[in-house]
């Protein structure tokens, strides 16, 4: 299992500014998994539907579901409300 | 105004600055002796929205994944249109009646500053990482919903 620190954006900055999650592998889609699975445990399984909607970043890179992170934190972007 | 973190192209500024955006002297940093038109947009908070109050609107930004998608933003509008651009976003608290958006274009004719300016405020909602918590009279807070950025 591999760590990886997610920092929170927007409605997840609700749960905190970051947290930690075990992964069986670096993709993205495991992170994904890894981050629904963290919400439940908090009992925010309301914030489910945002992250289905929401785009994992590492760095200033966006990043889609098959790809793999290279370092131990990502960012989880809900959808965007500027302006 | 004192940007935190900005970017330059040839013919384009963009940057993000903490609390509410200056709306002064905006048309001196688009201006251009060969440019007759000068177009400006502030987005300003506003007291109500859905039907409830609002006194301010903390705003929360990714800020160098925001000036890349707010850099690309500028760089694609300056593809499409012959104009000089400016694009400023807040960050952090902003009151009602204070910007959180300034957009300044400057052209040789009238038509390209005004669309410039309308599709860059159109763009910037559904491509820079910004995220808007709503706060009420009586403090209570809520995170407004908006366009995702996932593609797969």
């Amino acid at each position: 299992m591999t760590q990886i620190h997610v920092h929170c954006l927007g409605v997840f900055r609700e749960i905190g500014d970051g947290f930690d999650v075990d992964v069986p592998s670096n993709s993205v889609d495991a992170i994904r998994g890894a981050v629904a699975e963290h919400l439940l445990r908090l009992g925010r399984a309301d914030l489910n539907d945002v992250l289905k909607r929401s785009v994992f970043a590492e760095g200033d890179e966006l990043l889609k579901d098959h790809m793999v992170v290279e370092s131990s934190a990502v960012s989880v972007l809900p959808p965007v409300a500027g302006g | 105004m004192k940007l935190f973190i900005e970017n330059r192209g040839t013919h384009w500024h963009c940057g993000l600055v903490d609390g509410p955006c200056e709306t002064q002297d905006l048309d001196a940093l688009v201006s251009d002796p060969a440019h007759g038109a000068i177009a400006q947009f502030f987005g300003v908070v506003r007291n109500h929205n859905e039907g409830l109050e609002a006194s301010a609107v903390d705003y929360d930004v990714h800020p160098e994944l925001a000036l890349k998608a707010m850099s690309e933003l500028c760089a694609d509008i300056c593809s499409e249109y012959p104009v000089r651009l400016l694009l400023i976003h807040s960050r952090g608290l902003v009151r009602v009646g204070e910007a959180s958006v300034v957009i300044a274009a400057s052209s040789a004719h009238r038509k390209d500053a005004l669309s410039a300016v309308s599709d860059t405020i159109d763009q910037l909602k559904v491509r820079v990482p910004i995220w808007k918590k709503e706060i009420g009279p009586d403090d209570e807070q809520r995170w407004l919903d908006g366009y995702s950025l996932r593609k797969d």
